[in-house]
């Protein structure tokens, strides 16, 4: 079974300030369950667009009914995106390479400027796709997990890249400002 | 953040200052010239070394040809 679900927000930065923000943000108060980051690859290709691998390792939170097939309560994300400076467009997909019999939740974001006000306003859109095999009466404790596992992972994402946005305002306020990268509270 | 092998972390810290600041005022100012090569290098190498070790290259191998770009496993 598949379920998809979508959302748009909007940050009230620049475009760069928000892609700065997207590498800073772990750790932040809001992703106390990332344990640790990892660049794998990286490159900038003939066309001037940076591409990057990286390695994400969280803390799961499997629900009861899942635990005979997670037994591990670790769960590696591989997350792969590209920024291209020209259009000021940033998209980060990643999936879960473990546990994938049981699930894989798939998330795109997808960072360009906002219509309204391209050089102030930056949007975001967020989509995921849950793709699960596990049939067997299952079907209706997938759809509620995915729907919660939805609604908190996209607010947690915004809160904490918000958190972020903010430190990295304060700081290019202030006089000298040489970038520096916040320190999570 | 850490690196998921410990005794990568240190090493992670130091690539990723110089990113940071490659990104910021290089890259997004329209310089795509290479920087901070050789401290990703030393970083990424015990990171891989850590990856073997939990048996992890094949798993991303695979995983990396699904989301769709190359990727070269480096292991020494």
């Amino acid at each position: 079974m598949v379920k998809f679900y979508q959302q748009t927000h909007d940050y009230e930065h620049p475009w760069s300030r928000v892609t700065v923000a997207f590498w800073l943000r772990y750790p932040n108060p809001f992703a106390a369950h990332v344990l640790s980051t990892d660049v794998i690859d990286r490159h900038v290709d003939p066309n001037g667009v940076l591409h990057t691998t990286r390695l994400i390792l969280k803390r799961g939170n499997v629900p009861r009914w899942a635990r005979s097939f997670m037994k591990h309560n670790e769960a590696f994300i591989l997350e792969q995106s590209h920024i291209d400076p020209a259009t000021r467009t940033m998209v980060s997909v990643s999936k879960n390479i473990s546990h994938k019999r049981a699930m894989v939740i798939e998330e795109t974001q997808t960072y360009t400027v906002a219509p309204t006000d391209p050089n102030h306003r930056t949007r975001v859109k967020y989509e995921v796709r849950f793709l699960s095999n596990l049939g067997w009466g299952l079907t209706s404790k997938i759809e509620s997990f995915s729907q919660k596992r939805f609604a908190d992972s996209s607010s947690k994402s915004r809160l904490g890249m918000a958190y972020i946005l903010e430190k990295l305002q304060e700081k290019s306020k202030l006089p000298g400002y040489l970038f520096k990268p916040p320190q999570a509270a | 953040m850490e690196s998921v092998g410990k005794e990568c972390t240190q090493l992670k810290h130091q690539y990723e200052e110089c990113f940071n600041k490659w990104y910021t005022e290089k890259f997004l100012k329209g310089d795509h010239s290479p920087d901070c090569q050789d401290l990703f290098n030393k970083y990424r190498s015990c990171v891989f070394k850590t990856l073997k070790e939990r048996n992890m290259l094949d798993t991303i191998d695979g995983a990396r040809k699904e989301i769709g770009s190359g990727f070269k496993p480096q292991s020494e």
